[in-house]
Formats: C-alpha cells, structure tokens, sequence
C-alpha cells in the first residue's frame, strides 16, 4: 500500500509540470490578456502597455511560466491579477463549495445507480428494461439542462427549493442542505444511470458465469450468491465506471456551478478564464489535477480490496 | 437445487412504504425550512443582480455602465445622475463653469460629510481623491475629459481647469464616470485596502469578508451616512448571476429584487408577475471605420458608404432581432437626447443603394470582410441580419467572429486588418458619441473631418442650451453625410424589478439607474 502511494504521488509530480505547462501554453496563445481585461474597452493602448508592463506580462511566457513554478514549488501560487487576492485562499474559501457539490454527488451516484442496476439484473422484466432506457435518456441529457428543468419545477413552480446561491453549512445545515440539493441532482443524473446500466450489464454477465452456477446447484442460499460472490465479482468494471464518472463530474461541476451560481471553483475557473487571470487558472488546473490523481488513487486501492490477484500484482 | 428469492424476499427493512415515508419526511423538512428559497436574505436587504463580477472595487479602476452599482453603493458621487437623466446635488451642492470657454469648473462641497474612514469631506480630500483618479491607470480615464488641473481653491470649493471647452463637465462627475466617485484618505492611502473594503461616504459600506469573489458583493449599511433618510435598507448584495435563465428564476423566486433581463426572457417574467422595465441603450452600427480605403478600397467613396447606409430594411430587422424591445435607428442619437432630429436618417431604398454603388464604380458590389463579436451579440444573429441586407445590394459580406472577449475584439478592431466592424454605440449626449466615433475602434484608422471638429468645437463653447442642441443637429447631419457609422437599430435594456420596488427609473438618458441616491426619493425601496 505504501509503495503503491509512493508510486502514485512520484507520477503526479511530472503530470502536474506537464498540465500547468500545457495550461500555460494554451493561455499564452489565446488572444487578449489580463491588462486588456481590467481597463476595459475605453482602455488607451499606452495605458493598456503601461499595465501589461507593471503586470510583467510582457516577459516571454517561459519567464513568467519559471517565476509561477518557483512559487509554486515553495507551496505559493501566486496571486490574483484581477483581484490581487492570494489563490491559495481564493482555492480554499471555495473548496467547500465544490466537495459539497461532488461528495454527495459521487456517493449518490454510487449508492443509486449500484442499486438499481443491481436490481434490475436480478429481476429483469420491466424494471431491467426501465433501467435501460432511463440510462440511455440519463446519460444523453446535459446536466445544465437537467438542472433548467429541476429549477423550474422545484425552486420556480413549488418554490420549495432555492433556485441559485449557496449556504454555507456552518452557518445553516438546513439552508446547506437546501442549497445542493437540486445542484446534486442535476450533476448526478448522469452518472447514477452510467453507473446503473455497467453494474447491470456486469451483473447479468457474472449471473451466467459457471461458478455461479455451481454455487447454486451447491445450494448456497441465493442471498450469499448474489450480494457475496456476484456483486463482489462484478464490483471492478462498477468501480471503474464509476472513477470515470467522477473524473467526468469535475468538469460538470463547472457548469453547474454556473447554473446555480455557487461559487465553486468551477465558477472561479470559468471566471479566471474570462478573465486571463493565469495564477487563478494555474491553481484551479492544478488543484483539479490533484483531484482526478487522488480519484485514480482511491479507484486503485477499491481494486486492491476486490481483487487479491490486484493486491498481490 | 436452484433456490430463487422471492419478490416478497426483499429485505424488510427497505420497503416501499419505509421508503414513501422518509422522502415525505424529506419533504417536509424541507419544506418546513423553506422560506420560498431565498436563503439568509432579511426583509431590509435589498438583492440585486449583475451579469458579471466589479472591474475592480477601487473606484478609479471600476467600470461604468451598470457595473458601477459595485461603487455606487459605497461610494457617492459629486453630481448624481438620476434615472431620468437629471443633475442633482449629492457630494457637491452647486457646481458651474466660471468662465465662458467651458474651461474651468467649480463646485461647492456639502458639509457634515464623513468618509467611512471617520476622516470629514473637504476640498482637499475631494481633489486629492479625483487626482488620484486620473493617475491610477483605470479605463474610464478617457471619459472625464481633458483635465489640465484639480485643486482646492478653498476649504468647501474644488476647482477643475480643462485644457479644452468640456462643456459636459457636470455629466463627467456623475457617478458613472470614476472621477466625482470619492475616496477617503484612508484608502488612498493603501489603494489595495479598496479591493477588501471601502472608504467613501455612501449609504453602505463593502463587505469583504462577507463577500465571495466573482459570486456575492455584500454591503451594510453606513451608520454615518450623511442622508438616514435616504436609506432604505440594513444591507445590500449584488449577486453575479449570468445565466439569462438563472438569472429569470432567481427573479421569479425573489432571491433579487432587481435583475438585468433580456427580450428573450421578457415575457416569461412579465408572466410571472414582474415588473419589466425598459430603457434604450446600444445603438447597434454597422461602423465604416476604413474610410480611406487602405483594406477595402471601395470604402473611401463616401458614395458607397452612403448605399451601404440604404439597405436596411430597420424597422423590419428590429423587429426580428428583438421584437418590441428594438426599433429601428436612423442616426447615432437615440430620441429623447439632445440633439435628435427626427426630420434626418438614411431610409431604405435598395433601388438607390444599388444606382450609387454603380456610380461609384461597383455595380456588381464588392467583397467585405466585418469584424463581430459574440459577447453582446450572442450567436451573431444580429450581425448575420446585418450582412444578409448588405448582400442586397449586391456586397459579398463574411463575419469574422471573435468569441474570445471584448479585449480580444479592441485588438482586432485597433489591428487595422479590418475595414467594418460591427459593434453598438451607447451615449446619452453627442459630446460622447462624437467621442466614441472619433476614437478607438471606431476610428481604428484615424479619419478625421474638419467639419465635424469645427461643429464639435463650437458647440463646446455655445453659451446657450438651445445653441448647443442646434449644434448636436449639425453634427448628427453631418455624420450622417459621412456614413462613417451606420446605425441600424436600437436594442433597450431590460430589467426585471420586484412588484414591491419603488423609486426605479431608467430612461435612455440614464439607461442604467443606480440603486442609491442621496434623498429618499432617489433611492429605491421596497414597498
């Protein structure tokens, strides 16, 4: 376990140099930048200069790219250009509202859609039909068109639920509670069917495999078949999907976020992007890095637990 | 033996009448919390929505338009602009020119004023803080006109000396344009404290801790106000909402009392019981800017710009670009503004278009390639509008569409590359849009008329309001001749207001009406 860790965070640093490099690069090639945005249109090019000038923006980009790494070996990313906010703060201050939006997101994702493809392989008739065809909606909808329609009914037509913002959960549970609820609905719709249609299909295949049939004709009750030998064994491709969900669910987080303003990083990359605030962009860009290693890390360790073949390779 | 669970098998402790029983309990919890969705907002808070985060919070660096709600709250002007586009008193009680060139303007201060830093207003303060202005490298700069000198010529009265007639110097003071914005020593002492917090003298003080970036300004009130009775609200929040529809549900359930709408959100919130108000705001152009034909040659005839001028059907093209929320422009003022004349405009004749074209040695039309955008003209459905009439009369029109950001369109505007842009002007006064069409991207190249700057200049030193509105007439007729902007329609601004909201007044010489102003009457509440 410790060498697999080890192993893990060794590959992450050259990821993390390859994406903020690439992050970097794409920024220095788009058109405009963070002087252009903060005088706005009435700007005069000498004042633009001037700023671009005090900004150091017009060092070559592997300068400025050198001067960020630098910073950020040393655990400093930087500051805001627009805001002139420091982006370690500017990330934590709305860390919470992104895990708020994806813990439960994940985990509604992975409890309901085990469930119902679980139970529509074992039961099959119309529910396993259902499941299939709800899949195949659930996955095609956009989450910020789900989200349109769940604002529309719950917060505008039942006005029973907040249509945009974010309670902070220290300051009020219940308003917390309020505030993600239809964000999380929205964002899991997708993954909870992706989930439900790879744990149906493994399920239904696992069923036929021979040794589930011995067990049966070995008289092992048909509950210790089911949720001991069959979930366990088609757990790894559940697994699997399910990191691939959640990987999916940071980017559309970021719509999300948008559709019901919560003032996530998400919002903050959308902003920072508008905005050519690079440090902001850089810190986001690596702060989601961290996230889809740490996901792979935790799909890694779930294969371990499933499978002692993985365990002992 | 084979051995099937039976449906009835199920576990017991997940049945379906366990599971119809908490989603109810679910429900009712939720509904018992629920306030009708409008989270920790008070009864004396007044929430406002705007479409994208403050420029800056320093008043020298934000930006005008309805971004200046984000200063406005915190920050009074000298001269306030009402939602009718009147001149009242707020900072400064009187203020005129003390000479007859329009060159040296003066303004007597309030007393009992206070900045929130404790420090009392005076003319030191006053001029330090509009100095400060001009040297702190914000956009708005260019607006307030050519300033040669800022002083305190006693303890209650400023001085401004301009190096040139600005007969508009009051309107540059309003709190649309950064510098009559005033800040307290304090803060410009540290101009960085402006960006966590405030020192003006407005009806609220900024919030930062309360505040999340990019998401929620929050403001309180300021106990040392110098008008309580004006106050109407405990607390402020400007909420960043950009989403049209987002933006139309937060209305709808009265998380904002006030949003920015759009023609095409319009009718649903009027359905829902909206108040939905209007005011006339870009004028959307078709701008000629290469004018001496350096990228296309056929432009340097005036007689081309002048067909160009003909092909649009406006009234038609307003009507399905935005249906009651457009009408057709005929010139670069918008009625209700000094100067209109609604006697000139081009009109639509295709049959004439196409005989000056012939004229001018283009029978067959010529090809054109025009700069758009699509931040304000979302899915270029209005540029598209713009080239299918152009392709009328015979001119091969491509869209080049830079979808990155408004600075990214400057750029390519100022690049001389292109010889049309399309892009709306907006001013209340023909001081400003001679302005706008004489600088930037709209004179990429440079033109200029010796005419125009003669009816310009003497209508800088008119010494009459009614020889100065004849002179605007001039200076509308002749640009108009010169068919350097062409415009085609004009779009309103649509707001969505709560039923309850009162005092709110846009009109299309202040298209963009500020929440505070320093009497009760000028400020909005909420019945």
């Amino acid at each position: 376990m410790g060498r697999l860790i080890f192993h893990r965070a060794a590959m992450s640093i050259p990821l993390l140099l390859i994406v903020s490099l690439i992050i970097f690069g794409l920024e220095a090639i788009v058109p405009g930048d963070a002087a252009s945005t903060i005088l706005g249109q009435n700007a005069t090019p000498q004042s633009v200069a001037a700023l671009r000038g005090q900004l150091g923006l017009n060092d070559p980009w592997v300068v400025r790219f050198g001067h960020w790494l630098g910073g950020a070996l040393h655990g400093d990313l930087g500051t805001s250009i627009i805001s002139g906010v420091d982006v370690t703060s500017s990330l934590n201050g709305r860390l919470a509202v992104t895990l708020s939006l994806l813990v439960p997101t994940i985990l509604l994702s992975a409890v309901a859609g085990v469930a119902l493809g679980f139970a529509s392989a074992v039961r099959g008739g119309a529910l396993g039909r259902f499941i299939d065809v709800v899949s195949l909606f659930g996955f095609a909808l956009p989450s910020f068109w789900v989200a349109l329609i769940l604002v529309g009914f719950f917060a505008v037509h039942l006005n029973l639920l907040p249509a945009t913002g974010y309670q902070d959960l220290a300051a009020s549970p219940a308003g917390w509670l309020k505030s993600i609820i239809l964000p999380v609905l929205a964002l899991s719709l997708q993954g909870i069917t992706y989930v439900a249609k790879q744990t149906r299909d493994t399920v239904m295949e696992v069923l036929e495999t021979d040794y589930v049939k011995f067990l049966r004709a070995n008289g092992v009750p048909e509950r210790s078949v089911r949720y001991r030998h069959v979930l366990r064994n088609a757990a790894i491709p559940v697994v699997t999907s399910l990191g691939l969900v959640s990987v999916g669910m940071l980017s559309g987080a970021v719509f999300i976020e948008n559709v019901f303003v919560l003032p996530g990083l998400g919002s903050l990359a959308t902003q920072a992007t508008l905005d050519h605030d690079i440090p902001v962009i850089l810190g986001v860009g690596v702060f989601f890095t961290l996230c889809v290693i740490a996901i792979n890390l935790l799909i890694d360790f779930a294969y371990g637990l499933l499978n002692p073949k993985v365990r002992v390779s | 033996m084979f051995r099937f669970i039976p449906a009835s098998g199920r576990r017991p402790g997940v049945t379906r009448p366990h599971l119809a029983i908490a989603a109810a309990v679910c429900a009712l919890a939720l509904a018992g919390c629920s306030g009708g969705g409008t989270g920790s907002q008070t009864s004396s808070q007044l929430s406002v929505q705007f479409p994208g985060p403050p420029i800056s919070l320093d008043p020298a660096k934000a930006g005008n338009g309805g971004s200046a709600m984000f200063v406005s709250l915190a920050y009074d002007p000298l001269i306030f602009l009402s939602g009718s586009g009147d001149l009242a008193p707020d900072l400064a009680t009187k203020w005129g020119f003390t000479d007859h060139a329009n060159e040296v303007f003066e303004l007597t201060l309030r007393s009992g004023v206070t900045f929130s830093d404790g420090s009392g207003l005076d003319a030191t303060a006053a001029a330090a803080s509009m100095n400060y202005f001009l040297h702190a490298g914000g956009g708005l700069v260019g607006n307030v006109g050519p300033v040669a000198k800022i002083e305190a010529v006693s303890p209650a009265t400023v001085r401004i000396t301009y190096k040139a007639p600005t007969p508009e110097a009051a309107l540059t003071l309003t709190q649309y344009n950064g510098m009559g914005n005033l800040i307290g020593p304090k803060g410009l002492a540290n101009p960085q404290s402006l960006l966590t917090s405030s020192d003006g003298t407005g009806q609220f003080i900024y919030d930062g801790a309360g505040s999340v970036a990019d998401n929620r300004y929050v403001y309180k009130k300021n106990p040392h106000y110098f008008q309580p009775s004006a106050q109407h609200f405990d607390s402020a929040v400007v909420r960043v909402i950009n989403n049209p529809n987002a933006v139309l549900s937060a209305a709808q359930t009265g998380q904002v009392q006030f949003a920015s709408g759009s023609a095409n959100t319009a009718a649903a919130a009027k359905q829902a019981g909206l108040k939905v108000e209007t005011a006339p705001f870009f004028n959307w152009s078709l701008n000629l800017v290469d004018r001496q034909g350096a990228v296309s040659p056929a432009l340097a005839d005036v007689r081309v710009r002048q067909a160009i001028a003909l092909a649009f059907d406006r009234p038609a093209i307003a009507k399905a670009m935005a249906g009651s929320y457009a009408s057709g422009s005929d010139q670069v003022l918008l009625p209700g503004t000094d100067g209109y004349d609604s006697n000139i405009g081009y009109g639509y004749d295709v049959a004439k278009a196409k005989s000056l074209l012939a004229q001018a040695g283009f029978p067959n039309g010529f090809k054109l390639t025009i700069l758009t955008e699509s931040l304000l003209d979302v899915n270029n459905t209005y540029s598209q509008a713009i080239v299918d009439a152009l392709g009328n009369i015979g001119i091969d029109a491509t869209l080049h569409v830079q979808t990155t950001g408004i600075a990214q369109f400057v750029g390519d505007a100022l690049s001389k590359k292109y010889a049309a842009i399309i892009f709306p002007t907006a001013g209340t006064t023909m001081s400003q849009l001679d302005s706008q069409i004489t600088h930037g991207l709209f004179n990429p190249f440079g033109s200029a008329d010796g005419q125009l700057d003669s009816i310009m200049q003497q209508a800088a030193t008119a010494d009459s309001a009614q020889a100065r509105t004849a002179q605007y007439q001039q200076a509308s007729r002749r640009l108009q001749e010169l068919a350097w902007t062409v415009p085609i329609f004009a779009t309103q601004s649509v707001y969505y207001t709560a039923a309850g909201l009162q005092n709110f007044q846009a009109s299309v010489l202040n298209p963009n009406p500020m929440p505070v102003g320093p009497t009760a009457d000028l400020s909005w509440r909420l019945k």
